[in-house]
């Protein structure tokens, strides 16, 4: 169990890095379209294909895209996993802040508000 | 989901108007009852409300050991109004490792006698995303048992 969650935090360690880049969460709202080969991603941004290539790895690595060869033609797709495990995290910190917040207007209706009153 | 940043943010219409909410933030006794949920109690520690202030706060569970919470500097005050705190800095704007490195900026706006109360949260990446989840987990689970008790009081 602690182990299985020390792996999810470093993965997800890896999928906030890889979203720290200008790039590659380009790449990302591209292929949330629908899978596309590299070549078609690579063509707004205007750097080498080598150094494409690498923004490319990083975004397998870190689980939020796999890419397959046909041929002379490697195309990349979206993980729906790693979106989703993402999503949860953000939602998970966002329920904190919203309960948080409930908390503090409860508290402000019920025992501040009429001492605010004369 | 936007790629951008990893930022939230909350609002919500108060039946209490912005002094009231702000008295809520701005007292530790008040605060001390609020930002953390039940059945976790909080202590405010350092709770100096001026550009660089401290504010510091620990929780426990009933009967357990006080323990650290969160560490963080007041960047902006403006009574009633504004409040702006990071966890990047602790007292004095002294540079940090956080537990969980994040911004917000709240706001108090008055709206139909009450208060349009805004949170605006900027995560820094989660590289610290593993004790922030437990966090998470202790929050949630307050949540759950609040619901519960609510239930429990309408059978």
């Amino acid at each position: 169990m602690v182990r299985h969650m020390a792996n999810n935090h470093a993965s997800l360690d890896l999928a906030f890095h890889a979203l720290a880049d200008p790039t590659r969460r380009a790449v990302l709202g591209r292929l949330i379209e629908g899978p596309a080969p590299v070549a078609e991603l690579a063509g707004p941004f205007a750097m080498g294909l080598p150094a494409f290539l690498k923004h490319i790895r990083v975004l397998e690595e870190s689980g939020w895209i796999a890419s397959e060869k046909q041929g002379r033609v490697r195309t990349c797709r979206i993980l729906p996993e790693r979106l989703r495990a993402t999503e949860e995290w953000l939602t998970g910190q966002r329920k904190v802040w919203e309960a948080r917040t409930d908390r503090l207007a409860v508290y402000a209706e019920t025992h501040l508000a009429t001492e605010e009153q004369p | 989901m936007n790629f951008t940043q990893a930022d939230l943010a909350i609002s919500r219409l108060i039946k209490a108007p912005p002094a009231a909410v702000w008295k809520g933030w701005s007292e530790a006794e008040h605060f001390d009852r609020w930002w953390i949920p039940l059945p976790m109690e909080c202590r405010s520690i350092k709770h100096d409300l001026r550009p660089g202030g401290g504010f510091e706060t620990l929780m426990r569970e009933p009967g357990g050991e006080w323990q650290p919470h969160m560490e963080a500097c007041f960047l902006e005050v403006v009574p009633g109004e504004r409040l702006v705190f990071t966890t990047m800095l602790s007292e004095g704007w002294r540079p940090i490792e956080p537990w969980l490195g994040l911004t917000a900026i709240v706001t108090l706006t008055p709206e139909d006698g009450g208060t349009r109360y805004a949170a605006r949260v900027m995560h820094k990446t989660p590289e610290d995303a593993a004790r922030h989840s437990e966090q998470g987990f202790a929050d949630g689970w307050g949540t759950v048992i609040e619901q519960l008790g609510k239930l429990a009081a309408e059978w």
